[in-house]
Protein backbone atom coordinates (compact mmCIF):
# COMPACT_ATOMS: atom_id res chain seq x y z
CA UNK A 1 0.00 0.00 0.00
CA UNK A 2 1.30 3.45 -0.78
CA UNK A 3 1.19 7.10 0.25
CA UNK A 4 -0.40 8.87 -2.69
CA UNK A 5 -0.71 12.49 -3.84
CA UNK A 6 -3.71 13.14 -6.12
CA UNK A 7 -3.43 15.97 -8.67
CA UNK A 8 -6.49 17.04 -10.66
CA UNK A 9 -8.11 20.43 -11.25
CA UNK A 10 -11.64 19.13 -10.59
CA UNK A 11 -12.69 18.31 -7.08
CA UNK A 12 -15.05 15.64 -8.39
CA UNK A 13 -12.22 13.68 -10.02
CA UNK A 14 -10.00 14.10 -6.96
CA UNK A 15 -12.76 12.78 -4.71
CA UNK A 16 -13.44 9.89 -7.07
CA UNK A 17 -9.77 8.90 -7.19
CA UNK A 18 -9.50 9.33 -3.44
CA UNK A 19 -12.41 6.93 -2.91
CA UNK A 20 -11.00 4.38 -5.33
CA UNK A 21 -7.49 4.49 -3.89
CA UNK A 22 -8.72 4.51 -0.30
CA UNK A 23 -10.87 1.45 -1.02
CA UNK A 24 -7.68 -0.24 -2.24
CA UNK A 25 -6.01 0.39 1.11
CA UNK A 26 -3.84 3.32 0.05
CA UNK A 27 -3.13 6.37 2.15
CA UNK A 28 -4.03 9.66 0.47
CA UNK A 29 -1.45 12.06 1.85
CA UNK A 30 -2.50 15.11 -0.14
CA UNK A 31 -4.25 16.72 -3.08
CA UNK A 32 -3.35 19.46 -5.55
CA UNK A 33 -5.51 21.32 -8.04
CA UNK A 34 -2.84 22.43 -10.53
CA UNK A 35 0.70 21.61 -11.62
CA UNK A 36 2.44 24.28 -9.54
CA UNK A 37 0.68 23.15 -6.38
CA UNK A 38 1.53 19.53 -7.28
CA UNK A 39 5.27 20.29 -7.40
CA UNK A 40 5.12 22.11 -4.06
CA UNK A 41 3.06 19.38 -2.40
CA UNK A 42 5.38 16.69 -3.74
CA UNK A 43 8.43 18.34 -2.19
CA UNK A 44 6.57 18.80 1.07
CA UNK A 45 4.99 15.31 1.35
CA UNK A 46 7.42 13.04 -0.55
CA UNK A 47 4.63 10.57 -1.50
CA UNK A 48 5.28 7.07 -2.86
CA UNK A 49 3.20 7.84 -5.93
CA UNK A 50 1.44 10.73 -7.69
CA UNK A 51 -1.65 10.51 -9.92
CA UNK A 52 -1.33 13.49 -12.26
CA UNK A 53 -4.03 14.96 -14.51
CA UNK A 54 -2.60 16.17 -17.82
CA UNK A 55 -4.75 19.19 -18.67
CA UNK A 56 -4.75 21.69 -15.79
CA UNK A 57 -4.59 25.46 -15.42
CA UNK A 58 -1.35 27.39 -14.71
CA UNK A 59 1.18 24.53 -14.95
CA UNK A 60 -0.08 21.47 -16.84
CA UNK A 61 0.56 17.87 -15.82
CA UNK A 62 3.45 17.28 -18.23
CA UNK A 63 5.33 20.34 -16.97
CA UNK A 64 4.65 19.37 -13.36
CA UNK A 65 5.87 15.84 -14.09
CA UNK A 66 9.11 17.21 -15.54
CA UNK A 67 9.65 19.46 -12.50
CA UNK A 68 9.01 16.59 -10.07
CA UNK A 69 11.33 14.25 -11.96
CA UNK A 70 14.03 16.93 -12.09
CA UNK A 71 13.90 17.23 -8.31
CA UNK A 72 13.48 13.48 -7.67
CA UNK A 73 14.40 11.18 -10.59
CA UNK A 74 12.96 8.18 -8.69
CA UNK A 75 9.49 9.77 -8.39
CA UNK A 76 6.63 7.49 -9.43
CA UNK A 77 3.97 9.36 -11.37
CA UNK A 78 0.88 7.95 -13.10
CA UNK A 79 -0.66 10.28 -15.68
CA UNK A 80 -4.44 10.60 -16.09
CA UNK A 81 -5.38 11.48 -19.65
CA UNK A 82 -8.82 12.00 -21.12
CA UNK A 83 -10.15 10.06 -24.10
CA UNK A 84 -8.57 11.44 -27.27
CA UNK A 85 -5.40 12.58 -25.52
CA UNK A 86 -3.57 9.28 -25.92
CA UNK A 87 -0.84 11.04 -27.90
CA UNK A 88 0.02 12.81 -24.64
CA UNK A 89 0.94 9.43 -23.22
CA UNK A 90 4.09 9.17 -25.30
CA UNK A 91 5.21 12.63 -24.22
CA UNK A 92 4.47 11.76 -20.61
CA UNK A 93 6.42 8.48 -20.79
CA UNK A 94 9.32 10.35 -22.41
CA UNK A 95 9.16 12.78 -19.51
CA UNK A 96 9.38 10.00 -16.95
CA UNK A 97 5.80 8.88 -16.19
CA UNK A 98 5.68 5.30 -14.87
CA UNK A 99 2.09 4.60 -15.90
CA UNK A 100 -1.04 6.12 -17.34
CA UNK A 101 -4.78 5.74 -17.01
CA UNK A 102 -7.36 7.01 -19.45
CA UNK A 103 -10.46 8.85 -18.21
CA UNK A 104 -13.12 7.71 -17.74
CA UNK A 105 -11.60 4.87 -15.73
CA UNK A 106 -12.83 1.92 -13.71
CA UNK A 107 -11.77 1.31 -10.12
CA UNK A 108 -10.25 -2.20 -10.41
CA UNK A 109 -8.04 -1.13 -13.31
CA UNK A 110 -6.85 1.98 -11.52
CA UNK A 111 -5.91 -0.07 -8.46
CA UNK A 112 -4.13 -2.61 -10.68
CA UNK A 113 -2.07 0.10 -12.39
CA UNK A 114 -1.19 1.74 -9.05
CA UNK A 115 -0.14 -1.64 -7.65
CA UNK A 116 2.05 -2.32 -10.70
CA UNK A 117 3.80 1.03 -10.47
CA UNK A 118 4.29 0.86 -6.71
CA UNK A 119 5.81 -2.62 -6.91
CA UNK A 120 8.07 -1.84 -9.90
CA UNK B 1 -14.19 -31.98 -46.11
CA UNK B 2 -12.95 -32.74 -42.60
CA UNK B 3 -15.47 -34.34 -40.25
CA UNK B 4 -15.62 -33.73 -36.52
CA UNK B 5 -18.03 -34.83 -33.78
CA UNK B 6 -20.30 -32.06 -32.49
CA UNK B 7 -23.66 -31.64 -30.81
CA UNK B 8 -26.51 -29.75 -32.49
CA UNK B 9 -29.73 -28.47 -31.03
CA UNK B 10 -32.67 -30.37 -32.47
CA UNK B 11 -36.21 -30.32 -31.13
CA UNK B 12 -35.08 -28.54 -27.97
CA UNK B 13 -32.42 -31.16 -27.19
CA UNK B 14 -28.68 -31.41 -27.81
CA UNK B 15 -28.04 -34.33 -30.18
CA UNK B 16 -24.60 -35.80 -31.07
CA UNK B 17 -23.82 -35.79 -34.79
CA UNK B 18 -21.00 -35.16 -37.28
CA UNK B 19 -20.05 -31.84 -38.77
CA UNK B 20 -18.13 -31.67 -42.05
CA UNK B 21 -16.12 -28.49 -42.55
CA UNK B 22 -15.36 -27.82 -46.22
CA UNK B 23 -13.80 -25.00 -48.18
CA UNK B 24 -17.09 -23.32 -49.06
CA UNK B 25 -19.70 -25.00 -46.85
CA UNK B 26 -20.38 -27.12 -43.82
CA UNK B 27 -22.40 -30.29 -43.71
CA UNK B 28 -24.35 -31.44 -40.66
CA UNK B 29 -25.32 -35.12 -40.62
CA UNK B 30 -28.61 -36.56 -39.26
CA UNK B 31 -30.83 -35.57 -37.64
CA UNK B 32 -30.41 -32.17 -39.36
CA UNK B 33 -28.94 -33.64 -42.55
CA UNK B 34 -28.19 -30.34 -44.25
CA UNK B 35 -25.51 -28.29 -45.96
CA UNK B 36 -24.87 -24.65 -45.16
CA UNK B 37 -22.84 -22.66 -47.74
CA UNK B 38 -20.74 -20.07 -45.88
CA UNK B 39 -21.98 -17.33 -48.19
CA UNK B 40 -25.57 -17.99 -47.04
CA UNK B 41 -24.64 -17.20 -43.41
CA UNK B 42 -25.91 -13.77 -42.33
CA UNK B 43 -25.08 -13.89 -38.64
CA UNK B 44 -22.80 -15.69 -36.23
CA UNK B 45 -23.00 -15.53 -32.45
CA UNK B 46 -20.77 -17.25 -29.95
CA UNK B 47 -21.61 -18.48 -26.50
CA UNK B 48 -19.64 -20.70 -24.19
CA UNK B 49 -18.69 -23.83 -26.16
CA UNK B 50 -21.27 -23.16 -28.85
CA UNK B 51 -21.99 -21.02 -31.89
CA UNK B 52 -25.31 -19.93 -33.32
CA UNK B 53 -25.32 -19.72 -37.11
CA UNK B 54 -28.09 -17.80 -38.87
CA UNK B 55 -28.46 -18.44 -42.59
CA UNK B 56 -30.88 -17.83 -45.46
CA UNK B 57 -31.94 -14.66 -47.23
CA UNK B 58 -34.36 -13.77 -44.44
CA UNK B 59 -32.21 -15.23 -41.67
CA UNK B 60 -34.82 -17.94 -41.30
CA UNK B 61 -32.43 -20.84 -40.66
CA UNK B 62 -30.83 -21.00 -37.20
CA UNK B 63 -28.35 -23.70 -36.21
CA UNK B 64 -26.87 -24.15 -32.75
CA UNK B 65 -23.66 -26.14 -32.68
CA UNK B 66 -21.68 -27.12 -29.60
CA UNK B 67 -18.15 -28.47 -29.67
CA UNK B 68 -14.65 -27.98 -28.29
CA UNK B 69 -12.96 -24.60 -28.77
CA UNK B 70 -10.53 -25.89 -31.42
CA UNK B 71 -13.37 -27.05 -33.71
CA UNK B 72 -15.45 -23.92 -33.16
CA UNK B 73 -12.42 -21.75 -33.86
CA UNK B 74 -11.89 -23.35 -37.29
CA UNK B 75 -15.61 -23.17 -38.04
CA UNK B 76 -15.85 -19.49 -37.06
CA UNK B 77 -12.85 -18.59 -39.18
CA UNK B 78 -14.30 -20.18 -42.33
CA UNK B 79 -17.65 -18.51 -41.75
CA UNK B 80 -16.29 -15.03 -40.99
CA UNK B 81 -14.02 -15.03 -44.02
CA UNK B 82 -16.77 -16.08 -46.45
CA UNK B 83 -20.16 -15.19 -44.96
CA UNK B 84 -22.57 -12.57 -46.27
CA UNK B 85 -21.35 -9.49 -44.37
CA UNK B 86 -19.60 -6.17 -44.75
CA UNK B 87 -15.99 -7.29 -44.58
CA UNK B 88 -12.55 -5.88 -45.25
CA UNK B 89 -8.92 -6.64 -44.62
CA UNK B 90 -7.49 -4.49 -41.88
CA UNK B 91 -5.10 -4.25 -39.01
CA UNK B 92 -6.76 -4.33 -35.60
CA UNK B 93 -5.78 -3.99 -31.97
CA UNK B 94 -8.27 -5.53 -29.55
CA UNK B 95 -8.27 -4.95 -26.66
CA UNK B 96 -6.09 -1.82 -26.64
CA UNK B 97 -7.47 -0.17 -23.49
CA UNK B 98 -9.29 -1.98 -20.69
CA UNK B 99 -11.03 -0.08 -17.89
CA UNK B 100 -9.05 3.06 -18.70
CA UNK B 101 -5.66 1.33 -18.58
CA UNK B 102 -3.70 0.70 -21.75
CA UNK B 103 -3.15 -3.02 -22.30
CA UNK B 104 0.63 -3.51 -22.04
CA UNK B 105 1.00 -6.32 -24.58
CA UNK B 106 -1.51 -4.94 -27.09
CA UNK B 107 -0.27 -5.15 -30.68
CA UNK B 108 -1.55 -4.64 -34.20
CA UNK B 109 -2.72 -7.82 -35.89
CA UNK B 110 -3.23 -8.28 -39.61
CA UNK B 111 -6.55 -9.90 -40.45
CA UNK B 112 -10.11 -9.24 -41.45
CA UNK B 113 -13.00 -7.38 -39.89
CA UNK B 114 -16.55 -8.48 -40.62
CA UNK B 115 -19.69 -6.69 -39.51
CA UNK B 116 -22.59 -9.09 -39.06
CA UNK B 117 -26.12 -8.54 -37.75
CA UNK B 118 -25.29 -8.88 -34.07
CA UNK B 119 -21.53 -8.55 -33.88
CA UNK B 120 -18.31 -7.11 -35.21
CA UNK B 121 -15.72 -9.83 -35.74
CA UNK B 122 -11.95 -9.48 -35.90
CA UNK B 123 -10.13 -12.50 -37.25
CA UNK B 124 -6.41 -13.12 -37.70
CA UNK B 125 -4.22 -16.22 -37.78
CA UNK B 126 -4.09 -16.21 -33.99
CA UNK B 127 -7.11 -14.25 -32.78
CA UNK B 128 -10.89 -14.26 -33.03
CA UNK B 129 -12.60 -11.40 -31.27
CA UNK B 130 -16.34 -10.69 -31.36
CA UNK B 131 -17.78 -7.39 -30.18
CA UNK B 132 -21.57 -7.70 -29.87
CA UNK B 133 -23.22 -4.69 -31.55
CA UNK B 134 -25.38 -4.25 -28.43
CA UNK B 135 -22.23 -3.73 -26.35
CA UNK B 136 -20.74 -1.00 -28.54
CA UNK B 137 -20.48 2.21 -26.52
CA UNK B 138 -18.84 4.46 -29.06
CA UNK B 139 -17.45 4.66 -32.59
CA UNK B 140 -14.96 7.35 -33.42
CA UNK B 141 -12.78 8.21 -36.40
CA UNK B 142 -9.55 9.41 -34.85
CA UNK B 143 -5.80 9.34 -35.33
CA UNK B 144 -3.18 7.33 -33.49
CA UNK B 145 0.57 7.37 -33.60
CA UNK B 146 1.79 4.17 -35.22
CA UNK B 147 5.49 3.71 -35.97
CA UNK B 148 6.03 7.45 -35.49
CA UNK B 149 3.32 8.38 -37.99
CA UNK B 150 -0.09 9.79 -37.18
CA UNK B 151 -2.52 7.46 -38.93
CA UNK B 152 -6.31 7.49 -39.08
CA UNK B 153 -8.02 4.69 -37.20
CA UNK B 154 -11.54 3.72 -36.16
CA UNK B 155 -11.82 3.53 -32.38
CA UNK B 156 -14.50 1.23 -30.95
CA UNK B 157 -15.45 1.45 -27.26
CA UNK B 158 -17.40 -1.52 -26.02
CA UNK B 159 -18.40 -3.36 -22.88
CA UNK B 160 -16.66 -6.63 -22.15
CA UNK B 161 -16.79 -8.71 -18.96
CA UNK B 162 -18.14 -5.69 -17.02
CA UNK B 163 -15.26 -3.52 -18.21
CA UNK B 164 -15.10 -0.80 -20.82
CA UNK B 165 -12.75 -1.91 -23.57
CA UNK B 166 -11.32 0.07 -26.49
CA UNK B 167 -10.29 -1.53 -29.78
CA UNK B 168 -8.75 0.06 -32.88
CA UNK B 169 -9.04 -0.72 -36.60
CA UNK B 170 -6.49 0.51 -39.13
CA UNK B 171 -6.97 0.36 -42.91
CA UNK B 172 -6.73 2.72 -45.92
CA UNK B 173 -8.63 5.98 -45.38
CA UNK B 174 -11.22 5.31 -48.08
CA UNK B 175 -12.33 2.03 -46.54
CA UNK B 176 -11.90 3.41 -43.03
CA UNK B 177 -14.52 6.08 -43.73
CA UNK B 178 -16.90 3.46 -45.15
CA UNK B 179 -16.32 1.22 -42.13
CA UNK B 180 -16.88 4.13 -39.75
CA UNK B 181 -20.16 5.07 -41.45
CA UNK B 182 -21.28 1.45 -41.47
CA UNK B 183 -20.53 1.00 -37.78
CA UNK B 184 -22.20 4.31 -36.89
CA UNK B 185 -25.31 3.17 -38.70
CA UNK B 186 -25.22 -0.27 -37.04
CA UNK B 187 -24.95 1.27 -33.57
CA UNK B 188 -27.06 4.41 -33.95
CA UNK B 189 -29.54 3.17 -31.32
CA UNK B 190 -27.01 3.95 -28.58
CA UNK B 191 -26.60 7.64 -29.52
CA UNK B 192 -27.22 9.93 -26.54
CA UNK B 193 -29.83 12.57 -27.32
CA UNK B 194 -31.27 13.35 -23.88
CA UNK B 195 -30.23 16.31 -21.75
CA UNK B 196 -28.56 15.06 -18.57
CA UNK B 197 -28.35 17.38 -15.55
CA UNK B 198 -24.89 17.71 -13.90
CA UNK B 199 -25.76 15.75 -10.75
CA UNK B 200 -27.14 12.83 -12.77
CA UNK B 201 -24.00 12.98 -14.91
CA UNK B 202 -21.82 12.78 -11.81
CA UNK B 203 -23.74 9.77 -10.55
CA UNK B 204 -23.31 8.12 -13.96
CA UNK B 205 -19.57 8.75 -13.76
CA UNK B 206 -19.39 7.16 -10.32
CA UNK B 207 -21.36 4.12 -11.49
CA UNK B 208 -18.96 3.85 -14.43
CA UNK B 209 -16.03 3.91 -12.02
CA UNK B 210 -17.48 1.02 -10.03
CA UNK B 211 -18.89 2.84 -7.00
CA UNK B 212 -21.86 1.22 -5.26
CA UNK B 213 -24.95 3.09 -4.04
CA UNK B 214 -23.58 3.57 -0.57
CA UNK B 215 -20.30 5.08 -1.82
CA UNK B 216 -22.19 7.37 -4.21
CA UNK B 217 -24.49 8.59 -1.43
CA UNK B 218 -21.50 9.35 0.79
CA UNK B 219 -19.46 11.01 -1.94
CA UNK B 220 -22.20 13.28 -3.24
CA UNK B 221 -23.96 13.71 0.13
CA UNK B 222 -27.20 12.30 -1.25
CA UNK B 223 -30.04 10.64 0.62
CA UNK B 224 -31.16 7.17 -0.40
CA UNK B 225 -34.35 8.72 -1.81
CA UNK B 226 -32.42 11.32 -3.84
CA UNK B 227 -30.17 8.66 -5.29
CA UNK B 228 -33.14 6.46 -6.16
CA UNK B 229 -34.67 9.38 -8.05
CA UNK B 230 -31.43 9.91 -10.00
CA UNK B 231 -31.25 6.18 -10.75
CA UNK B 232 -34.78 6.41 -12.12
CA UNK B 233 -33.62 9.21 -14.47
CA UNK B 234 -30.65 7.12 -15.65
CA UNK B 235 -32.92 4.13 -16.18
CA UNK B 236 -35.56 6.22 -17.91
CA UNK B 237 -33.10 7.68 -20.40
CA UNK B 238 -31.56 4.30 -21.16
CA UNK B 239 -28.14 5.34 -19.83
CA UNK B 240 -28.20 2.60 -17.23
CA UNK B 241 -29.95 -0.67 -16.52
CA UNK B 242 -31.04 -2.41 -13.31
CA UNK B 243 -28.29 -4.73 -12.16
CA UNK B 244 -30.21 -6.41 -9.34
CA UNK B 245 -33.09 -5.80 -6.96
CA UNK B 246 -31.14 -3.36 -4.82
CA UNK B 247 -30.99 -1.19 -7.95
CA UNK B 248 -27.25 -0.92 -8.16
CA UNK B 249 -26.82 0.18 -11.77
CA UNK B 250 -24.21 -0.09 -14.46
CA UNK B 251 -23.96 2.07 -17.51
CA UNK B 252 -25.18 0.89 -20.87
CA UNK B 253 -23.30 1.52 -24.06
CA UNK B 254 -25.34 4.70 -24.38
CA UNK B 255 -24.30 5.80 -20.89
CA UNK B 256 -20.66 5.03 -21.59
CA UNK B 257 -20.86 7.11 -24.77
CA UNK B 258 -22.24 10.01 -22.71
CA UNK B 259 -19.41 9.77 -20.20
CA UNK B 260 -16.77 9.35 -22.91
CA UNK B 261 -18.09 12.42 -24.71
CA UNK B 262 -18.23 14.41 -21.47
CA UNK B 263 -14.58 13.63 -20.78
CA UNK B 264 -13.51 15.13 -24.10
CA UNK B 265 -14.21 18.66 -22.88
CA UNK B 266 -11.10 20.83 -22.80
CA UNK B 267 -11.21 21.11 -19.00
CA UNK B 268 -10.42 17.42 -18.55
Amino acid sequence: MGRILIVDDTMFMRTLLKNILFSGGHDIVGEAADGAEAVARYQELKPDLVTMDVVMPKVNGIEALKAIKAADPAAKVIMCTAVGQEQMVKLAVKSGARGYIVKPFQAPKVLEEVKNVLSA
Amino acid sequence: MKSVPVKVEHGGKWVPTTLGIGEDRIRIDAPLDCEIPYKSVVDLEEKKNQVVITAGAEGELVYRIASVEKVLSVLKKFIIIQCSAYRLNAFFMSPAVRGGVLVQDARWEKGAIAVLKTGIWFVSQETQVCIPIADVAGIELTSREIQEKNLDVVKIDHLGESEVVTSFVLCPMTTLQVLYNFLREATHDSEVSEEIDPLTGQVAMLVYSGMDSSAIENMLKLSHKDLDAIYERLLGTGLAEVLHVRKEVQLTAKGVRYISNAMKSPTN
